[in-house]
């Protein structure tokens, strides 16, 4: 079934790349060109007086275990990602090589060349190449990138800012490309939208005293529409106020566009407040926020992304039907002792609730996310540090095939600073409860380091069972136990070398409201970080 | 040959990134969490600056900052401004000024949600931490953090001042 499933979204990437290669083609003299020109600009500029070359590189190694091959039962992966920067008082050349070569058989081999060149001279800025921007805090345009989380969502194009009088106005054009790590490889999913065009326009001015005002507009031209001569537009505005320790944040958005797979106008919007207080030794925050079609996209890729209040980074549909809120309490009581307690929320809606109710509520015919944790540092002496805490994540209808799943984890944590090293022990219990079945995950920790020279962890986490609906996805394996050692290396202040060798047991993980099933690993990763 | 490539690249970044090569800082405008505009230009007229990399959610971050806040006073005293730049996104933006205000942080807190800072800095893990001198020139970087790393940094800071007031004698 697995297999079977696997081989069709194969064949489906195969279609794309064909069209892909297709169309690059009359292109390849041009990228060749790019190419030398790039190149020919760095080995010039690297000659010319008040130059700096900077830049840095990730390099990653995995060799694994994959018991469904026949023949040859391991595989490997590679990537690496080197970035350039050349810079002079006004100009700013960056490049990034990047290449991902899975095993064999895999048609996901990924290589790029990404350039961008800006000029800055006060008051304007002009970026001709690849760039990120987020207008706001995402609702009308949000392409980011989450290095951690290997989510890369950028424009190609022209960016240029004009920054005068206390005010900001951006405007832009690009080729959205939105490229994710997922079943241990890169995918480009935006590959059937790679045509897509994005305008847009930002402005912020700060003319009034203690207050940001902003307003955005987006306009996305895709080739492929069901509606004739539809287009997709979103625009919004924000207000910003802050006050000492005050602070208050409203954005509204309108999106104008046409229903995904069928056609015809589609009217949606979306609303985001947040407010804080910031009090020494007290921090609280609060958002609230109400989707409706706001999130424009694909399937598994936005070009904005609405923001989920859930600290674990899970989203209900990424801005297609969503309401919730999201309060976070920070004290500290002493120099002694922390506390931060977290209520988060967030589900679709339903209109038999009034709109306060449906922020605030769950009831059974939602999908939703709740998230409740409360954790607390204690230093009962200068060199250790205890932090102990517990979590809960109720999802329902997120996670198919299950109806609710229910996860509740209590963990406790300890670091000894003995000055020249340390040591680090860690045990955390989660509790499981999907559907009928109950299981149970155990994990203990124990980490010794030196600092600017190592840490040592070693790692053991058994499941109390293998969970049937789990093992029936076909996503993972009976196994109960994952064993794993750590070792991180600082080669030198600026080099750290990170050898994983052991099992990792996989699942869904999240961030920002974006998730990936990670599958179950066994192997040894080596990852190389360097910066210079 | 990709990976062949790739793999005779990394040596070569080794050799690149030798200590003690100093470079300069690229300049940047970023907003603070009270909505102040930051330049690191006009920072750099009053003294060195510490730039950490950090976010809400990055634990040994949040541990790094704590542990160089018995060092806010020498820190002033020398005209050291220590810039938390704050890789939180969009979902975290209104966390951030509370969440510092609760550790009783006393550094300049700024925002880049797109992680733009990131990249213009080439930063690779977090937590990670640069010292930039007056003249702009990043004069040590560091890569991660381990209990006891903070020793390592003042000692950098001290040795870095030292060398100065020599110099002006």
């Amino acid at each position: 079934m697995r297999k079977t499933k696997k081989l069709s979204s194969n064949a489906k990437i195969n279609t794309y790349s064909k069209k892909i290669t297709h169309t690059q083609k009359p292109f390849s003299i041009f990228n060749m060109t790019r190419n030398v020109v790039l190149v020919s600009i760095m080995v010039v500029a690297m000659n010319a007086k008040g130059l700096r070359l900077s830049g840095g590189n990730a390099a990653e190694y995995w060799v694994y275990i994959d018991e469904e091959l026949e023949a040859l039962n391991y595989k490997e992966h590679l990537e690496d990602k080197l970035q350039l920067n050349l810079t002079n008082e006004e100009i700013a050349v960056r490049g990034v090589f990047f290449i991902s070569d899975p095993s064999l058989p895999n048609p996901n081999r990924l290589s790029h060349i990404d350039y961008s060149i800006q000029y800055t001279k006060s008051p304007v800025s002009i970026l001709y190449g690849r760039f990120h921007e987020t207008f706001a805090r995402g609702l009308v345009l949000n392409q980011y990138i989450d290095e951690d989380f290997k989510l890369d969502n950028s424009l190609q194009g022209l960016k240029v800012n004009l920054d005068y009088y206390k005010s900001l106005l951006t405007l832009l054009a690009g080729h959205p490309r939105n490229m994710f790590f997922e079943e241990n490889t890169y995918r480009i999913k935006n590959a059937n939208d790679s045509t897509a065009q994005i305008r847009g326009v930002d402005f912020r001015t700060k003319l009034v005293p203690m207050t940001t005002f902003g307003a955005s507009y987006v306009r996305i031209n895709t080739e492929i529409d069901l509606t004739p001569k539809s287009f997709t537009e979103l625009f919004g505005g924000s207000i910003d106020f802050k006050s000492g320790p005050f602070d208050a944040y409203l954005e509204y958005a309108r999106h104008l566009g046409a229903h995904p797979g069928v056609g015809g106008r589609l009217d949606g919007y979306g609303v985001l407040f947040s407010a804080g207080l910031a009090l020494p030794g007290l921090g609280i925050s609060f958002q609230a926020m109400d989707y409706d079609s706001i999130g424009v996209g694909g399937p598994g890729y936005r070009y904005n992304e609405p923001v989920t209040p859930i600290k674990s980074g899970t989203s209900v549909n990424r801005g297609t039907d969503e309401i919730g809120f999201g309060a976070s309490i920070l004290f500290s009581l002493s120099d002694y002792i922390a506390f931060e307690i977290d209520n988060n929320k967030i589900s679709t809606h339903d209109t038999t609730l009034s709109r306060i109710e449906q922020m605030f509520v769950t009831n059974e015919s939602m999908d939703a996310v709740i998230e409740q944790a409360i954790e607390i540092i204690a230093y009962p002496r200068y060199e250790l540090e205890i932090t102990g805490g517990i979590e809960k994540l109720v999802k329902q209808g997120i996670e198919a095939p299950l109806e609710t799943k229910t996860e509740t984890k209590p963990y406790i944590e300890t670091i000894y600073d003995f000055g020249t090293w340390f040591i680090e022990a860690a045990y955390e219990h989660n509790f499981t409860s999907a559907d009928t079945s109950d299981y149970y995950d155990q994990a203990i920790a124990v980490a010794i380091g030196k600092p600017e020279l190592f840490i040592l962890t070693l790692r053991y986490e058994r499941r109390n069972r293998a969970p049937q609906w789990l093992v029936d996805l076909g996503k993972i394996d009976d196994d109960t136990t994952w064993p794993l050692a750590e070792l991180s290396l600082d080669l030198t202040a600026r080099h750290n070398l990170r050898i994983r060798a052991g099992a990792e047991k996989g699942g869904l993980v999240c961030s920002g409201g974006v998730c990936r099933f990670e599958e179950p690993f066994k192997g040894v990763k080596l990852v190389l970080t360097s910066i210079f | 040959m990709r990976r062949l490539t790739s793999l005779l690249i990394l040596p070569l970044i080794l050799v690149f990134a030798q200590e003690g090569e100093e470079h300069k800082a690229p300049s940047f405008t970023l907003e603070d969490v009270d909505g102040n505009m930051v330049c690191l230009d006009s920072l750099l007229k009053d003294g060195t600056v510490l730039i950490s990399f950090w976010a809400t959610w990055c634990k040994m971050c949040i541990k790094e900052l704590d542990a160089l806040k018995p060092y806010a006073e020498e820190f002033d005293s020398l005209n050291i401004t220590v810039l938390a730049i704050s890789q939180d996104k969009t979902r975290s933006v209104p966390k951030v000024k509370p969440f510092a205000s609760s550790h009783n942080w006393t550094y300049q807190v700024v925002l880049d949600p797109d992680n733009s800072m990131r990249q213009l800095y080439s930063v690779q893990a977090m937590p990670t931490f640069f010292i930039i001198d007056q003249d702009k020139q990043i004069v040590f970087t560091h890569q991660g953090y381990k209990p006891g790393d903070e020793e390592i940094l003042i000692a950098k800071v001290r040795e870095m001042y030292e060398k100065n007031e020599e110099a002006e004698q």
